[in-house]
């Protein structure tokens, strides 16, 4: 009995190693991208989201789509490397960390992958990156937006998108811009008004450096945040929290949730007849599909911030073209987390293309000097430069971050309005917060 | 003072909604001496019928109580014939890790059908609606709705224990199988009966419990710990103990409510600080044990 | 001399069974020279972690038939421990990991005195409790990190770092665990003889009349658990040098708790191959069937069904796990 289990066992060793043997073999004219995203798991909206945001830009980087105004559109693959095409690995970190590295060691010693990319959840990108930092092997991300990450010194990570210490400051410019009667269609605000904060985010890196950072902008513009709650994004229920949220009355909430626990939050905050004049949400939970679809018109007037918003596209004719291919391709808009994995592997083979080979070396050097221009870009930002020293080592330096609201178009649909920044404002904006 | 009157309101409501979740895993004690790991699970499929239902048929939760009730009944007797019946013969030990398996064989399989994503039913009779009585008490019309569920569901299986000829054979078998079979009593199907109950009871709960708490295949755990300790409190296998030890528990999950109320009113800032939400499921850990410490037959334990 | 010569000595195992265990003591040994893929390798890591942690739970649960399922908070003390330390203090892991095993003896001394005044059920669901309060508790208190947990960054060490444990190659790791393994074997062979193993045997079949023979029941227990707890917790701390990156939801988790009882249940509690069978078969059962049903097929979940369905037949049918089968089989061939 016992002979023949470790038998099996063995024989399964050998059949893996056989099969991967065969596999590991690697063709020149391929480039292998491993990408981590949370495809199952609480933010497996989300994670969805991520996927299609990537397969859309590998389809057209590995295409020629000269309609397009974009470098990776006009030729087929990598041109540098003789029209090499990228294949993307997709492996489900579920949003936990350990897994998360495992993975990446998997796919950097099994799978052979010349770079990596994700993976959402700065808690993982966090794992992740310290396996690409001892491996070196590059790592870019898309979506993660811990300030910790591009803190750490790393020399093989990269960042596209910009990080909470902008997202922080933006929400607190915008507050200071409400004193100061510069949101469109709104007269000034008295700060008394909106001075007391409350924040509940989600608990692990991402949330926990969120509240951190509210606490701190919080003091520096003279706000004063009564209570910080961290709680658990897998929690079924929140309605403790939300009543410990609602004792101190805060004027504004502001939350850093992730997909279901954000629309858990909102549900609750309706079942307690919460009375905030202004809601507003870190990006994640609060902008993807599902937020909308199954709260509906709760989430009217609630702000949120994030890099990407539809209305963008009445400004920038590449992301209008690239979000009408996304939408026929799933049938939503393209959302902050689509529109940022999507930047990230473009962000991918613009670095490929100057680095010529897939030698890490020659990757590492290519990521610290390439430069995208903003207009081939469908996010508003001014382009991707990466800081290749100082502190945010590996940052670009070049993005921005938008506040939305949602609000009831005519026809009925909910759309994420522009209220920030002041200047590209697309709509008058709701105040106080409609009450539930 | 709101939020102290709030905290109790919430409190009751909660203990109500908690005792009905632990209504079923004091009847199967009471009858039988097993501990159903997988009792929380059958409060997740209670909640994913509820929600499925719903979500298939455009009628509320509420309206498809019968057919949870039914799914519930089906497989607490199923489980019992097919699997605890067995389990029964072996040592202890066996029982605690049977009923293990079985746990982790319902969350996987709701793991591999439903996938892992927390779902929750958004639209519905009773779906966001509440009550504002006045002086900080919200009474949310969900929760409200398991509360009287749970009323009923004590008065009858209490009804059905002590005022039936079947009640009297169930709690013949509880306390001497060997008589009771004596006595006629199909004691294997006394023993399926409760299990049945034990379902039913629970699945119902996780129903409307859908209204306003988001289901995924891992919930389960922390409503079957929460179980265990109301029915410790309360002494296993005692129905009218599970009731108000459910009262006591809920009080338990609202501490954080009532920490907020002495740090806002005394103004207490070190109070301020402690995370409480954080520690809302530690005291339910932490009562269980001294429970258990104190009084191993809780409140109303009639059963060595 | 004594105690190492009974370490040694397998004598009163059937030939049939030394011969197999010295084949595959030898196939761990030669693995790594193998050509094998990292995930090969991972899986044989894990493998040797969970037969050494259902060796310290086969003291308790095993011959002392107390199940025991809050063993997660030992490898999160352990673990924790070792990080801190070298993240702190730069302690290297061979002080760090006695220390965090003293650590975790004397916090199992603190609830074990309480534990054990309960039994059966009651007692199994306490130690989930103590657990989960004590994970609770490290969710928040800021110098183990909270809920961020602490992560170890490799890079910053000269690898390989034989003092703190720091490698970049798996094979270091696999070589570490195996020493720990050849040693965790040895102590059971010698344990399982000793005076305190016949002692809680006798516990195990009837409390009363162990009493009656002047067995200090509840001290017995007690000791047997800090055992238990010291084996958790060294490979703990290994767990995390290893995977180096410790949070409480997953070092504390319920389900590390349950596995690590699974694998002596399975395999057959209360025996000394019990637990390296059940590891032997449910650890590479788990990660196969994961690479292959699970992410590739779509079919998540579906590893577990199958574990828990054997875990239900095996309680069911044969209490003994795997090993009561088979010495059910070879009684039947004497007879």
């Amino acid at each position: 009995m016992r002979r023949s289990l470790k038998c099996a066992r063995l024989l399964m060793g050998i059949t893996l190693l056989t099969a991967l043997a065969c596999t590991g073999a690697v063709m020149a004219e391929e480039i292998k991208i491993g990408v981590l995203f949370p495809l199952t798991g609480g933010a497996a909206a989300a994670g969805r989201e991520l996927r299609s945001g990537a397969e859309l830009a590998l389809d057209i980087a590995n295409n020629a789509m000269p309609d397009i105004n974009m470098t990776m559109a006009k030729n087929v693959g990598i041109k540098s490397m003789g029209g090499a095409k990228i294949t993307l690995i997709f492996k489900d970190h579920e949003g936990n960390p350990t897994l998360g590295a495992d993975l990446a060691k998997k796919l950097i010693l099994d799978d052979k992958v010349h770079g990596l990319m994700g993976a959402y959840h700065s808690s993982v990108t966090k794992a992740v990156s310290a396996v690409a930092e001892q491996y070196g092997i590059p790592l870019i991300n898309d979506s993660s937006t811990s300030p910790e990450l591009t803190k750490q010194g790393y020399k093989w990570f990269w960042r596209t998108t910009p990080h909470d210490v902008y997202f922080t400051k933006d929400l607190f410019e915008f507050l200071k811009g409400m004193t100061e009667g510069k949101v469109k269609g709104l007269a000034a605000v008295p700060k008394k008004d909106i001075t007391n904060l409350a924040s509940a985010c989600e608990k692990t890196e991402w949330g926990a450096a969120v509240s951190e950072l509210i606490e701190k902008f919080g003091k520096d513009y003279g706000f004063e945040v009564k209570k910080s709650i961290l709680y658990a994004a897998k929690a079924t229920d929140l309605s403790s929290e939300v009543r410990s949220l609602i004792a101190v009355k805060p004027d504004a909430m502001l939350f850093a949730s992730y997909t279901s626990d954000a629309i858990l939050m909102m549900k609750t905050l309706k079942d307690q007849k919460a009375a905030p004049k202004l809601l507003w949400g870190q990006n994640a939970g609060f902008e993807v599909p599902e937020f909308v679809s199954t709260l509906g018109d709760t989430t009217v007037g609630s702000l949120t911030r994030t890099v990407f918003i539809p209305k963008i596209a009445q400004v920038k004719p590449v992301a209008a073209k690239i979000n009408a291919m996304y939408k026929a391709k799933t049938g939503n808009d393209l959302s902050g987390a689509s529109a940022r994995s999507f930047t990230g592997l473009q962000a991918w083979v613009h670095v490929l293309e100057k680095a010529g080979s897939v030698k890490p070396a020659d990757i590492q050097k290519a990521a610290n000097a390439i430069e995208i221009p903003g207009d081939e870009l469908v996010v508003p930002w001014q382009g991707i430069k990466f800081a290749a020293s100082g502190e945010d080592i590996g940052q670009n330096t070049l993005g921005m971050g938008l506040i939305g609201q949602y609000q009831k178009a005519a026809d009925g649909k909910i759309d994420l309005e522009i209220v920030y920044p002041f200047n590209v404002a697309t709509a008058n904006m709701i105040y106080p917060f409609p009450k539930f | 003072m709101d939020i102290l009157l709030g905290s109790i309101a919430s409190g009751i409501l909660l203990g109500m909604v908690l005792s009905l979740v632990a209504l079923g895993l004091t009847v199967i004690f009471g009858l039988m001496d097993i501990v159903n790991f997988a009792h929380g699970e059958f409060l997740m499929i209670g909640m994913y019928t509820g929600l499925l239902t719903a979500q298939a048929t455009g009628l509320d939760p509420l309206l498809t109580l019968p057919l949870a009730a039914g799914i519930g009944f089906l497989l607490g007797v199923l489980c019992y014939g097919g699997f605890v019946k067995y389990l029964l013969r072996g040592p202890m030990i066996a029982q605690l890790l049977g009923t293990f398996g079985l746990m982790l064989v319902l969350r996987n399989i709701a793991l591999l059908f439903f996938g892992s994503e927390d779902r929750a039913l958004h639209h519905g009779l009773l779906v966001g609606k509440s009550f504002d009585v006045g002086m900080g008490i919200i009474i949310s019309a969900t929760k409200l709705a398991v509360a009287v569920l749970a009323v009923l569901s004590f008065v009858g299986v209490w009804l059905l224990m002590n005022r039936t000829k079947l009640g009297k054979a169930l709690t013949a078998t509880a306390l001497n199988r060997q008589g009771a079979r004596y006595m006629g009593i199909p004691t294997e199907r006394m023993n399926a009966l409760a299990w049945g109950i034990g379902g039913a009871t629970v699945t119902i709960a996780g129903a409307l419990i859908v209204n306003f708490w988001s289901v995924n295949p891992y919930v389960g755990l922390i409503f079957t710990m929460i179980a265990f300790t109301v029915v410790a409190l309360g002494g296993f296998g005692s129905v009218p103990g599970a009731f108000f030890a459910g009262l006591v528990v809920g009080f338990i999950m609202e501490i954080p409510g009532f920490w907020d109320f002495f740090a806002i009113t005394f103004n207490i800032s070190w109070m301020d600080a402690v995370p409480m939400t954080s520690f809302k499921y530690t005291w339910i850990y932490v009562s269980y044990f001294v429970i258990m410490l104190i009084s191993p037959r809780g409140l109303f334990g009639w059963k060595q | 001399m004594e105690a190492i010569r009974n370490a040694l000595d397998f004598s009163d195992f059937p030939r049939i069974d030394r011969m197999v265990a010295l084949a595959v003591v030898l196939l761990l040994v030669t693995f790594p020279l193998f050509p094998h893929s990292a995930f090969a390798m991972a899986t044989m890591i894990q493998f040797l972690m969970f037969s050494l942690y259902g060796m310290g739970w086969n003291t308790i649960g095993g011959y002392g038939g107390q199940v025991d399922l809050g063993k997660a908070q030992y490898v999160g003390i352990g673990a924790y421990t070792t990080t801190v330390c070298l993240l702190r203090w730069d302690i290297p892991f061979w002080v760090s990991m006695p220390l965090g095993a003293c650590l975790s003896i004397g916090w199992s001394f603190i609830i074990g005195y309480p534990l054990f005044q309960l039994k059966g059920h009651y007692f199994a669901i306490a130690t989930i409790a103590t657990s989960l309060v004590l994970k609770d508790i490290f969710e928040v208190w800021k110098f183990v990190g909270a809920a961020r947990g602490l992560g170890i960054l490799p890079f910053k060490y000269q690898t390989p770092d034989f003092l703190r444990l720091i490698f970049k190659e798996d094979v270091y790791y696999y070589y570490t665990i195996f020493g720990l393994f050849i040693i965790g074997l040895l102590y059971m062979n010698w344990f399982r003889k000793s005076r305190l193993g016949f002692q809680l045997r006798s516990i195990k079949d009837n409390e009363e009349v162990a009493r009656s023979l002047g067995i200090n029941v509840h001290w017995a227990k007690i000791k047997t658990y800090a055992i238990a707890t010291a084996f958790v917790s060294v490979v703990g701390s290994f767990h995390a040098v290893y995977v180096k990156n410790i949070e409480p939801e997953d070092t504390m988790s319920l389900d590390i708790s349950i596995l690590i009882a699974l694998m002596a249940m399975l395999g057959g509690a209360g025996s000394l191959w019990g637990p390296i069978i059940g590891a032997g078969v449910l650890i590479p059962l788990k990660s196969y069937l994961k690479e292959w049903l699970g992410a590739a097929a779509g079919l998540v979940g579906i590893d577990l069904i199958l574990y828990g369905l054997i875990i239900m037949i095996i309680s069911a049918f044969e209490p003994r796990g795997l090993w009561g089968i088979v010495e059910k089989i070879r009684r039947r061939k004497r007879i």
